[in-house]
This record gives structure tokens, C-alpha cells and sequence, in this order.
């Protein structure tokens, strides 16, 4: 792939470090994440992130050039704060070959396709490859199937995404940027998903 | 002062040329200026067995310009002119091979109402690109365009430019992709030429030269994914040689400012600089607000203007902050730099470039620093407000001999002042008839563009008087003319006067009753009134193009 190299590790690789900068302290209950999204260009990912970030759902579609960065910080059930920061990538075949400029100093992947579009699904697949092969080997995956509100339209089954992100270790969920459905769900689910996988891995070494 | 000649292609000798015809009808409307193509519709799906089963994988972080481009240039394009003069009156359906009886598809039909098309094809006659509608739909015109070069070419060299009636076809070669503007607009063959090099820039802005290497492996790579979702940035920059001179100046310009502010923007900018960023650049719309270079760096006015209509067209990079790769041409172009870009609001953004591509973290705290500066010193709240009230106009053109400094606005109506909604309707300019001007400083390598007044102001007489400069332009750097020269050319629209000295170009666009012996005083009164606020309009110092 030649790609010249990673970001600086400024800030941490692992999953939920304590966040110092801002006044944390040792409060480990002030958690950072770096989250990426991948997937084919259309599948709906900045709609995805501007649905959780800003609340809004624009249909005209604006390509992603490059990749965006974007932060929300949210608060979980237990009073815990996550603060998110979400690269946003092109998913255009242009950019493929900077993908791990993006993805390497992630804590999570959110691997997005579109149920109405088969062949976005096996884009998905080929992203889930690329990470496993190329991605840190403790990275937590998601795999997201979006426009769940075309369900007329669907192309790919639930249980077809459920049983390969099971396969693969992934975490699993349908969303819809458009009408919100687990929009918040997804981030927040992921977090549960990410600790617990975090402290298991932990439990098993 | 000689009287321009209508056209310099006429005598030129003729090759006669057994092509098929091109269809009168083809052309037989001029666009609307504002319509813009939809650049957001289409979105090819993209293959999905490998993003990089194209095998395209352009070096990146390089920061070594090269001379290897300019051999290649001088090879492509040392080519020939041909005429063709039509063999019969041009009918309307016998254009395309194979489509004698003209019952052409939905597609072609809306695109054959145009007066000009850009199209743009690899060696193989694959289409890349074409201005209006999908370009798979133009294969068979492809063909016949593919047919033409591989005629011309076969006949020994590259073919540039063929006549067929009133229409031009203008040729460009670039090594396997070739460049081809049909037009009736009477356009110079240099500007259109110009125009298909500056497409050519943009498509190495996304994707660098090294998409070549892709034809090398294989003469039928398909280019157009690589392309995907960037019809607006063409049709943008298509749109933008109607009405951003720029696009034949080859030279930029800045947003009229209060010297202190833009000092104040500049000042943090050289900060930035020095902190190891490549290129630090403000801009508000297509305007320059300020701009700094590392040592010895150097930015072309051409990149310039095909890095700023990509961020401007990319609708994507004003949802929140962005790192992207891109690829100045006339930098390297054979290389990506990477731009973190950032909109302050809707018009004002700032684009930091650097060669390395894990600087992000370190470009996000640069604009933050950026960003507390512009707002304690006023930058982007005064970017807003020269906006609004415009640069320089011609009814404020003051009288010679001046003593003393002069201000941008000095005479003028504030804009909310009642007064100065009555004048777009009662204004006829200012002095002697003077319409408009535009000047460019050679050795800033920028320009200042008086703002559009009565009578010119509506987007089809804006883009007359740019065809009118430009057709100027061309003829003042045809080679083989002194360093001092002017121009006085009257027609039924206006008397254009042109004077070129070493140190600057004006273009100026009169009233076509104007006295001639008058307008050549007022021009002397442009160029003093531009030295006078030459500091407001223009960017002066710390200029990364000079040395
Ligand atoms: N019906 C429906 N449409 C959606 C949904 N999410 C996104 N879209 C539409 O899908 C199109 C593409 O969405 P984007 O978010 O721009 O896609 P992307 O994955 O970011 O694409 P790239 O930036 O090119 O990689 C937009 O026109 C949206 O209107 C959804 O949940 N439901
Ligand atoms: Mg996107």
C-alpha cells in the first residue's frame, strides 16, 4: 500500500484511556475514543456521523473528500463521559490506499454498508479483511448496515450481516441516518461492547 | 496602435480533411451562466473486489519538484495547426458514425444545445470526462474524436486545433489523456487551449500525473472511478472561465483589506510557516486574504486557483474540519501534498499544506492558534464586510493629479446609505465612459478586477467583456511583440483599450463612444489610483512568488 506512516501516537491507541488533558485526572470514567468509519462512498457514513454529532439528517449527498474529523462527547448510563473522535473517510476508490493514515491509530472501526446495495456489503467485507490483516490487532470492529428504512428496497439480509460480523468477532447493528434509528445506540452500544471485549481479552491473558 | 485583426486562423493554410461534419444544431444555444450542471446525481458504484484493483497508487510525501513534466510538455506539444474547411453546408444528423438518421438518444439531445463542450478521453478512446452528461452515454462520440487524433496523429504529428465552419475543435495532448473543447464562441484558440490545460491541472490536482502509469500497464484503464463524485469540481471550474479571470491571468487576487489586517493574518500565517507547515493560505471565496510559504517554497497562481475551486466545490470540507490529500501541478505533479482545510464560515477558509501525512493533530492546533488571532484582530469579521462592500469601482475613480494618500472607498457611499441603492440603475460608469478595468501587477503576480457596474451587470455582458479581455490577452502575448504595447479595439459593445509595460498589465472596457485620446487619460488614472490603495488590494511582501 506504501503508506508513508500513522499519526503521531499524540494521544493514546488504547481503548478508553483515562483522559488527562482537559482537567481528567485519573477519572477513569472520562473516556477518549478514536473511531473510524469505512465503507463504500454512498453507504451513508457522514450522514451517520452528522446524525450522531449535529442531530441532522441532509438527503442532498455531499461526497467526502479526503476524510472529515468530528468529535461529540456523550454521556453513558453510569455518569461515565465518552468523548468520540470520528474520522469520517472517503469512500471513494481513490482514497482506499490512504485508508490506514485514518484507521491505525483507532481504538474503533465502524465498517458501514448500505442493506439496499450488495455490492457496498462486500465492500464491507473487503475493509473487515484489510483491518484484520493490516489494522492493530486489538482494534473493536463494528459492522453497521444503514438505510434500514429502505426496507422495500433491502438487499441484504439481517442475519447475513449478523452472522458475518459474528464470524469475524464484530460487534453488529442496523442503523438509519435518516430517521435516527440506533443512531445513538451504535455509539453507545459500541462502547459496552468494546469494554467488556477490552476486559475479557484481559480475563483471557 | 494597430487595430486588432478579427482572426489570426483564417490565413492560415488548409488541409482538407474527409471528417464527419459537425452538426450546426450542435451549438445552436448559448447556456444559461447559472445553470450548473448536477454535480451531486451520479455516483458510479464502485468496484467492489478491491479499491485498488485499478492498481493506482500515486507517491505521496514527496516534496521534490521535477523537470521530468516539462520534457513531456515541450514533446506533446509541439504540434500543428490544421484547417478544414467543410466540404458541404453541415447537416444536422450525420455526425456521428453510424447515426446517419439522426435519432440520437434523450442524452445527446440537451447537450447539442450548447455553444461549447468539453470532453475528455484516454488514448484509447475510453471517456474520462465530458461537460454536459454522463460520458459513457458519449462513447461513440469518443470514438469519433479518437478517430480524428488517430488521423491527425498517423499524418505525423499531433493534431491541435480544426476548423469546421464556425466551429473550433481544440486538441490537447497529454501524454495518454487527450483534451478536447468543441466550441462556436469564437473564443482565441490560446484561451481555449488555456482552458483545456487548467482541466488537465485540476484532474493531476485530484489524482496526480501518476495516473499515467496506469495506461502504461494498461492502454484501457478505465480513469473514470478514480474520478467518482467529482463532476462539480469540473463543472465548477468550467463555470469559473466565464467569470474568474483568473483563469486567463495566471495570476491571483486578494480580498480588499485594511493594511493592518492584513498584516495581523499574515503575521500568524508566517508563525504557522515556520513551524514546518509547506503552505499556509486564508482565502475568502476565491480571494486571497493572505498567504505565506516555507522557505523557498513557491505557489503557482494556477494552483492557486484549482486547489481553491476544489475546496470551494467540495461541499463536503464545510461540514467540519478535513484532511485530504491533493497534488499542486505546477508544485509536483507527480505527488500528493496533504491540506488540512477549514471554514471558518461560509466563505472564509484556511488551508494548511504540508508533505508529511501525519501532521494532522499538528495542523488542527495551528488553525486553532489561527483561528484566536483572526477573531481578536478583527480579520474575519472585516473578510464580511469586504464582501459586502465590494473593491474598487469605477464611479469612485478620483480625479487626477492626486496629492496625498489615498482609501479604497474614500469617496464612496456607505453601503447601508440609502443613496447607494439607486445607483446600480442610474450609474453609467465613471470617468470618460470607463466601465470596467482589470489590472495585473506582473511582478506580485496579481490582479485586482474592478467590481461589475451599470451598464455592465448581468452575468451574460460580464462574461462578454472576459471573452473581450481575453481575447486581448491572447493576441498581447502572441510572441514576437515588443514588451510595450497597447491596444485600442471599438466594436458595437464597447472600445477595449489594452496597455502592457514590464511592470503591468491594464485592461480596461469603455463606453463604445468613448474619446479615444480621453480613455487613454483615464487608464493613466487607473494605474495611479491602484499605486495609491495598493496597499489594500494587494499583497505585498513575504510574496512566496517573487524569489
Ligand atoms: N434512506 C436513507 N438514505 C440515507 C441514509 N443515510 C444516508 N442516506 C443517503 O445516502 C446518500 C449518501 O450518504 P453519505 O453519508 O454522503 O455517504 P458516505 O458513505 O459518506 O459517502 P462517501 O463520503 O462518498 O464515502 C445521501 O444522499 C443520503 O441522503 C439512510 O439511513 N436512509
Ligand atoms: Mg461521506
Amino acid at each position: 500500500m506504501g503508506c508513508g506512516s500513522s499519526f503521531p501516537d499524540r494521544d493514546s491507541r488504547q481503548f478508553g484511556r483515562p483522559n488527562t488533558e482537559n482537567g481528567g485526572g485519573q477519572d477513569a470514567r472520562n473516556l477518549r475514543v478514536k473511531l473510524v468509519l469505512l465503507g463504500d462512498s454512498g453507504v451513508g457514513k457522514s450522514c451517520i456521523v452528522l446524525r450522531f454529532v449535529r442531530g441532522q439528517f441532509d438527503a442532498t449527498s455531499k461526497v467526502t473528500v479526503g476524510a472529515s474529523f468530528l468529535s461529540q462527547t456523550i454521556a453513558l448510563q453510569d455518569s461515565t463521559t465518552v468523548k468520540f473522535e470520528i474520522w469520517d473517510t472517503a469512500g471513494q476508490e481513490r482514497y482506499a490506499a490512504l485508508a490506514p493514515l485514518y484507521y491505525r491509530g483507532a481504538a474503533v472501526a465502524v465498517i458501514v454498508y448500505d442493506i439496499t446495495s450488495p455490492e457496498s456489503f462486500s465492500k464491507a467485507q473487503y475493509w473487515v479483511k484489510e483491518l484484520q490483516k493490516h489494522g492493530s490487532p486489538d482494534i473493536v470492529m463494528a459492522l453497521v448496515g444503514n438505510k434500514a428504512d429502505l426496507q422495500e428496497k433491502r438487499e441484504v439480509a439481517v442475519q447475513d450481516g449478523t452472522d458475518y460480523a459474528e464470524k469475524n468477532g464484530m460487534f453488529f447493528i442496523e442503523t438509519s441516518a435518516k430517521t435516527a434509528d440506533n443512531i445513538n445506540e451504535l455509539f453507545e452500544d459500541i462502547v459496552d461492547y468494546a469494554t467488556s471485549k477490552l476486559h475479557h481479552d484481559v480475563l483471557a491473558a | 496602435m494597430s487595430e486588432m485583426s478579427s482572426s489570426e486562423h483564417d490565413s492560415e493554410s488548409s488541409i482538407l480533411l474527409h471528417l464527419p461534419p459537425l452538426s450546426q444544431s450542435l451549438f445552436d444555444a448559448e447556456p444559461s451562466d447559472l445553470q450548473q450542471p448536477n454535480g451531486s446525481a451520479a455516483r458510479p458504484s464502485s468496484d467492489p473486489s478491491s479499491p485498488t484493483s485499478s492498481g493506482y497508487a500515486p507517491e505521496r510525501g514527496s516534496s521534490t519538484a521535477t523537470s521530468v513534466s516539462h520534457v513531456e510538455e515541450v514533446l506533446s506539444n509541439e504540434i500543428q495547426e490544421i484547417t478544414i474547411h467543410d466540404p458541404q453546408p453541415l447537416s444536422h444528423s450525420s455526425w456521428l458514425p453510424g447515426k446517419r438518421h439522426g435519432d440520437e438518444d434523450d442524452a445527446s439531445i440537451s447537450w447539442r444545445k450548447r455553444k461549447k463542450h468539453f470532453f475528455v478521453l484516454s488514448h484509447s478512446g475510453k471517456p474520462i470526462y465530458s461537460r454536459y452528461g454522463d460520458e459513457h452515454k458519449l462513447a461513440g462520440f469518443s470514438a469519433t474524436l479518437q478517430a480524428i487524433i488517430s488521423f491527425v496523429e498517423n499524418g505525423g504529428d499531433h493534431v491541435k486545433l480544426v476548423r469546421a465552419g464556425k466551429h473550433q475543435v481544440v486538441f490537447l495532448v497529454k501524454g495518454p489523456i487527450y483534451l478536447v473543447c468543441i466550441s462556436c464562441t469564437e473564443e482565441p484558440y490560446e484561451s481555449l487551449r488555456g482552458q483545456l490545460e487548467i482541466i488537465h491541472g485540476q484532474m493531476i490536482v485530484i489524482l496526480t500525473k501518476s495516473v499515467n502509469r496506469c495506461f502504461e500497464k494498461n492502454p484501457k484503464f478505465d480513469m473514470t472511478p478514480l474520478l467518482g463524485g467529482t463532476d462539480i469540481v469540473f463543472s465548477s471550474l468550467i463555470h469559473s472561465f466565464s467569470w474568474n479571470p483568473a483563469t486567463f491571468l495566471h495570476a491571483y487576487t486578494c480580498l480588499p483589506l485594511a493594511y493592518a489586517t492584513r498584516q495581523a493574518a499574515g503575521a500568524i500565517l508566517q508563525d504557522v510557516a515556520d513551524s514546518g507547515v509547506l503552505f499556509a493560505i486564508l482565502m475568502c471565496r476565491h480571494k486571497v486574504i493572505s498567504l505565506v510559504g516555507a522557505q523557498k517554497a513557491s505557489l503557482h497562481p494556477d494552483d492557486m486557483l484549482l486547489l481553491a475551486n476544489f475546496v470551494m466545490s467540495s461541499e463536503s470540507f464545510r461540514t467540519s474540519e478535513a484532511f485530504s490529500p491533493v497534488c499542486l501541478p505546477r508544485y509536483n505533479a507527480l505527488a500528493f501534498l496533504y491540506a488540512y482545510i477549514h471554514f471558518f464560515d461560509d466563505d472564509t477558509y484556511l488551508m494548511l499544506l504540508t508533505t508529511s501525512s501525519d501532521s494532522f493533530y499538528h495542523l488542527k492546533d495551528c488553525r486553532i492558534g489561527i483561528e484566536a488571532v483572526l477573531l481578536k484582530s478583527n480579520v474575519l469579521s472585516e473578510a464580511q464586510r469586504s464582501l459586502l462592500d465590494g473593491g474598487m469601482r469605477v464611479e469612485d475613480l478620483p480625479p487626477l493629479p492626486r496629492s496625498g494618500s489615498s482609501h479604497l472607498g474614500q469617496h464612496r457611499v456607505p453601503s447601508d446609505s440609502p443613496e447607494r441603492s439607486r445607483e446600480p440603475d442610474c450609474g453609467v460608469g465613471g470617468a470618460a465612459g470607463l466601465w470596467h478595468f482589470i489590472y495585473r501587477s506582473i511582478y506580485l503576480d496579481q490582479y485586482i478586477s474592478s467590481e461589475f457596474s451599470s451598464p455592465i451587470n448581468t452575468p451574460k455582458q460580464q462574461k462578454r467583456l472576459y471573452r473581450g479581455y481575453q481575447k486581448l490577452f491572447a493576441s498581447m502575448h502572441d510572441k514576437g511583440i515588443g514588451p510595450h504595447k497597447t491596444q485600442f479595439r471599438r466594436d458595437e459593445n464597447y472600445v477595449l483599450l489594452c496597455w502592457v509595460t514590464q511592470d503591468f498589465e491594464l485592461y480596461a472596457a469603455f463606453d463604445p463612444l468613448a474619446d479615444k485620446a480621453l480613455a487613454i487619460k483615464t487608464c493613466n488614472r487607473v494605474c495611479q489610483w491602484v499605486k495609491d490603495v495598493e496597499n489594500e488590494i494587494f499583497l505585498l511582501g513575504a510574496s512566496p512568488f517573487s524569489w
